[in-house]
């Protein structure tokens, strides 16, 4: 089920939400929680947390909500027609003032909705003198309700507190202890005893991780001591993250003047053979195209995170979106292929980023890793990840010592991979330039020259295919009616639908496609012959992955398209498969 | 007034000196205040200081807590009892999002149970003035009357028809309401003054009134109402019929009619709900009260209505009695439904009997309690058409020169401590007459503080409940020994805890004030305001705010003192310090003695 | 705001069919329900035969929720009435709202009466008024096997009926002052008390009930004259006084229930009162009425909405004050005097 805290701002919601994700975490349950909050930094907009539980891995979120804890009823009239059918509300029924209809959250709800009505103020300043934690009171409540145990709270609120002092961890536990007592009493006829741990195996510990936390610890984890970069949403968690974490280990975080002289800074440490990293958003990311382009023609690694925002221009700052995979692709002045992977989940977003590194340094190319803003601030608790020794190794290919003294740096082989030195290796100098060139590195112009260097450097990107994540399909195989191909966080809601609809009975089936350039043709090609339909959903105008991939398919691929900044309703892509598979019977 | 306080230092020379600043103010704009923002005070006819008190009880200072009563009203032991308590109806905390009203009578009965043995009552006494003053009835008024005109130096005698001094309190209330030795300890501290008492002396009767002004330089009429109201219905002269009054007097007294078994008293007031439990107690098995109106309309309180009835008797409503039936004995009563109607002006619900709707009730006794009025007596003065004594409500005067009247023997029936009130406010009047000089005065003092260790979290203590005599049959084998047990320590403390202390005015100060409005973040409701203009009244008077949600027409934060319920958490978050906290109290001052003339 | 606003208060018989009527007759008003039980409208009389599962819970049930929506009702459950300003047509809910209306029906129906001298053992008797308390009844009677019906009333006879159904041990004590709706008369007492016997009631004389206290987990005892009583559980029906407590000193003429005229209007313009909590004043029998039972509850409710949809619809009474119950003839007016 999901359940949402809407305040706002000023009340505290985003820690409630922040602490109940927490809790039932530590409770054994699987979490998706995303949450939304204005633009300006206090006083004036509403914020929203929605939460996600479950005992399987969320995959979406849903378009239901069925727990509202209303912080400022205001504001929350506007999430009531997101309610499910007899979902739940909790809200303060003791308000300063008296309040008209109009105003009221109790006059806006369906019948069939259980309003759980305490003074969470009252109940708030009895408990610790101020009505401050009453939004704590209200998750007292909400546990009380539906059985949730209290330890999990208890313990994720001492935590969370006690860096304050004791005084303010005492406060906040009493007032959430408040609220508990009195829900359990008020409303001891109508518990809904709901959230029974699930007796879960002995698996791997979970950790609630939001997609750039994942990001930057997998950064440090591939052995990250450099970071350029400048702050942007949704990427500038990241550089904060990392500010914090590189001097610790005697690196170095430099905020630079923009975007282009970030990933010049990038590109120049290693250039000069040591990792480095830059993350960024649309806007940030069209600055960076020349210089990345650059890279591509010198065979320079980098690797750029772009986050990806509503746009174009400074666009929806805080909104999702799917509509810079032409600029990631294709970004930048000529025929300039680099490698371009998207993550679908928080923990794609801990494994690319770490596999980028050696992605980076093997084929010698800029390597962008894509999330969109949804995989950059949802949290999902996951498998602690880890790096293995393999994964964290230097992925460069150095020259063989028989090349010392005759060393040619972009000496054209059968990968179309140059083996690589790094400045400062005795014996193997070399030349090189953002002009073409030839193999020693020397500019060069002729026709003959420019045809063999850019085909090698294509080759050399194709060959990154055996390393790059293959497409993963989910059906029951052989034909399908319906196939639907997504990428990135839509991905989720794409195979939630196909789930849905496998068990409404239709042959439907899902491919999850996270390498966007270079892409599988083959296996792509493949899915699509045995499909009937195939339908691309996309936070984008066009569809930008159907552009790319749409022409594998042997007739057109039916898109589904959405630019409403939102996550994609799992409900739509239900909807257009049963559309399609309506359209096909007849 | 200054206070300077001296401390010695170790070489003794000049200390310290702390100045404490006390302001007395008679603006009538400051009067306005007190009447509308301590709204306890404002609705006792007394004027007694109920936050002071109830601080005080808080305390533990039981003693100087029933002085604080005692100063307003000279019986608080007997108030505390059967006080019909006009406060709770206006106490703040009784409003309807904040719960249930302070039970300030149970706490005043508190102060008078556990002040200490060894209490010393203070008086403030003038020197005697040579003057002699006569009060006809020793009941609430005259006893008031008398205390009062004692303290400012006038040498009284109280004249008693009854044996026993109290009037109402001791012949109308029945001992399980008031216990008899708790009326006479109060009545004895006001005799111990110098007043005499002479019971059992009918003026009118055993003394002509005429002689009483020969002797005296006044004399004060307070005799109460005495004459009980008549149905005027066939059948009323049956054996059988008592007048509420009657009844009452008999059973106080010691010698209770026979009492059968099935009883109907005809009546509205506390008088009925009097006769109708001390019938249970002599025996009756079917005891009923019958009511013109409805049980809403009854201005008895709601504690007394459920104890009434837990006690087994029956309240029927919307019945008129038309005639009592009986051939030598009464054997029932004849009545018609009636139909409610409108509030008429008097406050009463009109009533309009329905024409064929008659039944009969049986009886074996039947109590007619409708009301008294004052008894017409041969006393000089002018007269009205039903022979009773007329005098001037303001200023207690009969056209009888020296001769006044007060308490309900002028007003008709009304309650105890109104008829303190007014029994205090006519001895005032008589020694300004007799002496030509103001003795007291009313005033508004002002004393800065701060804000008090109440918390929050006592806003919600739940109402505490006054013990009482349990099973119900326990009450009937003791019928005389008091229903209602008292509080005890904790249970009046825990009461007292309730109270806003609404005599604690909060200001801000909006020269120093930043707008920060943090203190209209923490306010339980909404009594900080962002106001545009106040409007006052004729006496300058703050009367209401002109609110603005505009920033730009915001000329001042101010806190609202009729809504505000002085939790304090304005003060404790405000980061300027700009609220004080004024504790402003309606006193009584004594007023210096200018020379005589 | 120029629309129109009518307000139920109350979701029982009376407050659904009087919306119904309601939207009906006035279409383009809005009509809002309030109703402070969580549960949709259901059949109180079917109680009895749910608490002993001779009727399954969803046949109490008159509409499913779909109903109100599809007719343009605003159904607002679970949401409790503190307050109405009959001057002012505003209404205070628990939760601080204030809702203003244009017109008002009061059916707020009836609330189980304990008589006063045995307030202090309410917490140990059972009435059956609601849903709740019939699934607390069901709680209870999985764990005893003798019950004790103390009272008189129409319901007592049919829980006492029902539960003879499920194999327990009843007893009966007929209290004169719950004999409700018939006036107490020795010939009625040993009627009703026969039926019982026949029926295998055990039936108990009484003067007075003394006291109820709990001996163990399931065992009561109960004090009857000077004797002690053993019983698993005791139900309490003295009748259902009209459940009007949160207006007195509103302004509205009470007295037992809310005192309305024959076209059931209170005497405040465009308020009204219908089903148990109206106490009807009709000039034909010159007397007060108070209707009870299911079918008289809906009719009021009809009446009251005609009417105050522009209608001057009488509520009939039966006349001189006598009306038939179940084989029983009795006289209405007696109802008052407890």
């Amino acid at each position: 089920m999901t359940v949402e805290v809407c305040g706002m701002s000023g009340d505290g919601t985003i820690a409630a939400g922040g602490l109940l994700n927490e809790a039932l975490s530590r409770a054994g349950f699987s979490i998706l929680a995303f949450d939304s909050y204005p633009a300006e930094i206090r006083g004036f907009g509403r914020c929203v947390t929605r939460s996600r539980v479950g005992d399987e891995e969320m995959l979406a979120l849903s378009d239901r909500t069925h727990v509202l804890i209303s912080l400022d009823d205001e504001q929350s009239q506007s999430r009531i027609p997101f309610l499910a059918k007899n979902s739940a509300v909790f809200f303060d029924n003791n308000p300063p003032s008296y309040i008209p209809e109009e105003r009221s959250i109790a006059s806006h709800v369906e019948p069939g909705t259980d309003l759980f009505g305490i003074p969470l103020a009252d109940l708030a300043t009895r408990a610790a003198g101020s009505a401050r934690g009453k939004n704590l009171t209200a998750l007292g409540g909400f546990a009380a309700v539906f059985g949730v145990p209290l330890e999990p709270f208890q313990e994720v609120i001492k935590k969370k507190f006690m860096p304050k002092g004791e005084k303010v961890a005492e406060a906040n536990l009493k007032s959430f202890e408040a609220g508990y007592a009195y829900a359990l009493k008020t409303f001891s006829d109508r518990l809904k005893k709901i959230f029974v741990p699930a007796k879960k195996a002995k698996g791997p510990e979970k950790v609630l991780l939001s997609g750039n936390v994942a990001i930057s610890q997998a950064a440090l984890d591939a052995g990250l001591e450099l970071y350029f970069g400048y702050p942007i949403t949704p990427a500038t968690p990241i550089m904060e993250y990392l500010a914090k974490a590189l001097p610790e280990r005697g690196g170095r975080l430099v905020q630079m003047e923009d975007e282009i002289s970030s990933i010049g800074a990038v590109l120049g440490s290693f250039f000069a053979g040591k990792r480095a990293m830059t993350a960024t958003s649309g806007p940030g990311f069209a600055l960076m195209t020349e210089l990345i382009t650059h890279g591509i023609m010198a065979e320079i690694p980098a690797v750029i995170i772009n986050a990806q925002r509503g746009g174009p221009a400074t666009g929806l700052p805080t909104k999702t979106e799917q509509s810079d995979l032409h600029s990631a692709v294709f970004g930048g002045p000529g025929d300039s292929p680099r490698i371009v992977i998207a993550p679908t989940n928080v923990s794609e977003c801990y494994s690319y980023t770490l596999k980028s590194f050696q992605l980076a340094e093997k084929y010698q190319t800029p390597v962008v890793v894509l999330p969109d803003f949804f995989l950059n601030n949802r949290v999902e608790n996951v498998p602690l990840p880890s790096a293995s020794e393999g994964e964290k190794a230097d992925g460069n290919i150095y020259p063989d010592k028989a090349l010392k003294g005759k060393y040619t740096r972009f000496e054209i082989t059968e990968s179309g991979i140059s083996p690589r030195s790094i400045p400062g290796m005795e014996g193997y100098n070399f030349s090189t330039t953002g002009l073409e060139h030839t193999e020693r590195g020397i500019p060069n112009y002729s026709p003959e020259n420019h045809m063999m260097m850019t085909e090698k450097r294509h080759r050399k990107i194709r060959s990154a295919l055996t390393d790059l994540p293959a497409p993963v399909e989910f059906s029951s195989g052989g034909k399908l009616d319906v196939g639907v191909i997504a990428w990135g966080s839509t991905f989720g809601s794409a195979l939630e639908a196909v789930n849905r609809a496998q068990e409404k009975g239709f042959k439907v089936g899902a491919l999850k496609i996270t390498s966007l350039f270079p892409y599988h043709a083959d296996i792509i090609r493949g899915f699509m012959d045995r499909c009937e339909e195939v339908l691309i959903p996309e936070l984008n105008f066009e569809g930008q992955l159907a552009n790319l991939l749409g022409h594998l398919h042997r007739k057109d691929v039916l898109r589904l398209n959405r630019t409403t900044g939102i996550p994609f309703p799992v409900s739509a892509i239900l909807e257009k498969i049963e559309e399609i598979l309506g359209e096909t019977k007849r | 007034m200054q206070e300077k306080t001296h401390y010695p230092t170790k070489n003794g020379t000049r200390a310290l000196e702390v100045i404490r600043e006390i302001t007395f103010s008679t603006d009538p704009a400051d009067f306005y205040y007190m009447d509308v923002n301590v709204p306890c005070q404002g609705a006792c006819p007394a004027y007694t200081n109920i936050p002071a008190y109830i601080r005080c009880l808080f305390e533990e200072r039981y003693s100087r807590s029933y002085e604080l009563n005692r100063i307003a009203n000279v019986l608080p032991g007997v108030l505390g009892r059967i006080c019909s308590r006009p406060c709770e109806a206006k106490c703040r905390h009784g409003e309807p999002e904040l719960g249930q009203p302070v039970n300030i009578c149970h706490i005043k009965r508190a102060a008078s149970d556990f002040k200490e043995a060894g209490h010393i009552y203070m008086e403030q006494l003038f020197a005697p003035l040579g003057k002699k003053v006569a009060i006809i009835g020793s009941g609430p008024a005259g006893l008031a009357a008398a205390h009062d005109l004692s303290t400012i130096g006038v040498s009284v005698t109280l004249f008693e028809a009854f044996e026993e001094p109290g009037g109402m309190l001791r012949y109308g209330i029945p001992e399980f309401r008031l216990p008899r030795d708790i009326l006479k300890a109060e009545i004895d501290s006001i005799l111990r003054l110098g007043v005499t008492l002479k019971t059992g002396v009918r003026v009118g009767q055993d003394l002509a009134m005429e002689d009483i002004l020969a002797d005296y330089d006044a004399a004060l009429l307070a005799a109460g109402c005495y004459k009980p109201l008549k149905l005027e219905i066939p059948g009323e002269e049956l054996p059988g019929v008592y007048t509420g009054l009657d009844f009452m007097i008999q059973v106080t007294s010691g010698r209770p009619p026979h009492v059968d078994k099935r009883v109907l008293v005809i009546g509205a007031g506390f008088t009925v709900f009097d006769c109708a439990r001390s019938a249970l107690r002599l025996g009756a098995e079917d005891v009923s009260i019958c009511l013109r109106r409805t049980e809403e309309d009854l201005t008895v309180t709601e504690d007394e209505v459920f104890d009434t009835k837990r006690e087994g008797v029956k309240i029927k409503s919307l019945m008129l009695s038309r005639r009592i039936i009986g051939n030598g004995q009464v054997e029932g009563v004849e009545f018609v439904r009636t139909r409610p109607g409108e509030i008429m002006p008097n406050g009463k619900r009109s009533i309009t009997p329905i024409g064929g709707s008659e039944f009969i009730l049986p009886a074996d006794m039947v109590i007619v309690a409708t009301g008294q009025r004052p008894e017409p007596l041969d006393f000089p003065g002018e007269r009205d058409k039903d022979g009773v004594l007329v005098a001037e409500k303001e200023t207690f005067r009969t056209s009888e020169p020296n001769l006044y009247v007060t308490g309900d023997y002028l007003t008709g029936p009304s309650t105890v401590i109104e008829a303190i009130a007014r029994g205090r406010a006519a001895a005032e009047k008589i020694a300004e007459e007799l002496t030509g000089q103001k003795f007291r005065e009313k005033a508004v003092r002002l004393e800065e503080t701060k804000i008090t260790d109440r918390l929050r979290s006592w806003d919600f203590i739940p109402r505490q409940e006054m013990p009482f005599i349990s099973p119900i049959e326990k009450r009937f084998s003791t019928p005389n020994t008091e229903v209602e047990i008292g509080y005890s320590h904790e249970q009046a403390k825990e009461e007292c805890k309730r109270c806003y202390l609404c005599y604690l005015h909060y200001e801000i100060d909006m020269s120093r004030c930043i707008y920060c409005r943090y203190c209209i973040d923490v306010a339980p409701r909404d009594c900080i305001k962002m106001v545009r203009a106040v409007e006052t009244n004729e006496m300058g008077a703050i009367t209401g705010f002109v609110e603005t949600q505009q920033w730009r027409n915001v000329n001042a934060i101010m806190i609202d003192n009729t809504r505000c319920i002085r939790c304090g958490e304005c003060v404790r978050v405000c980061p300027v310090d700009c609220i004080s906290v004024t504790r402003v109290e309606l006193v009584e001052r004594m007023l210096p003695r200018e020379k005589a003339s | 705001m120029t629309e129109e606003h009518f307000v139920i208060i109350g979701n029982g018989p009376a407050g659904n069919q009087a919306a119904v009527t309601l939207r009906e007759k006035v279409p383009e008003a809005r009509v809002t329900m309030i109703d402070k039980e969580s549960t949709g409208c259901y059949k109180p009389n079917l109680l009895p035969e749910y608490v002993v599962g001779k009727v399954s819970e969803d046949k109490l049930y008159i509409s499913p929720l779909d109903f109100y929506k599809a007719k343009g009702i605003k159904l607002r459950l679970g949401q409790k009435v503190i307050d109405v300003n009959f001057k002012g047509k505003e209404i205070t809910l628990d939760h601080k709202e204030v809702i203003r209306f244009s017109g008002l029906i009061l059916a707020l129906g009836g609330r189980p009466r304990i008589p006063e001298p045995l307030h202090p053992f309410e917490d140990l008797m059972f009435t059956l008024k609601t849903i709740a308390d019939a699934r607390r009844w069901i709680q209870e009677l999985g764990k005893v096997e003798s019950v004790l019906i103390i009272g008189g009333d129409l319901t007592s006879f049919a829980v006492a009926k029902a539960l003879l159904h499920l194999g327990k041990k009843v007893s009966f004590i007929l209290d004169e002052d719950a004999f409700w709706p018939v006036r107490y008369n020795k010939e009625i007492y040993e009627q009703a008390a026969h039926q019982l016997t026949q029926k295998g009631v055990k039936v108990l004389a009484c003067r007075k009930l003394k006291g109820v206290l709990r001996r163990s987990e399931h065992s009561l005892q109960v004090q009857v004259d000077d004797r002690k009583i053993e019983v698993g559980m005791v139900g309490a029906f003295f009748g259902l006084v009209p459940d009007v407590k949160f207006l007195t000193r509103s302004g509205l003429q009470i007295e037992r229930g809310v005192l309305v005229d024959e076209y059931l209007n209170t005497g405040f313009e465009g308020v009204y009162a219908a089903g148990d909590c109206a106490e009807i004043y009709h000039p034909e029998i010159r007397d007060y009425w108070v209707s009870i039972g299911y079918d008289n509850a809906v009719n009021l409710g009809r009446i009251a909405a005609l009417n105050m949809a522009g209608g001057k619809v009488q509520a009939d009474v039966e006349p001189e004050s006598i009306f038939f119950v179940k084989d029983i003839r009795a006289n209405i007016s007696w109802w008052m005097e407890f």
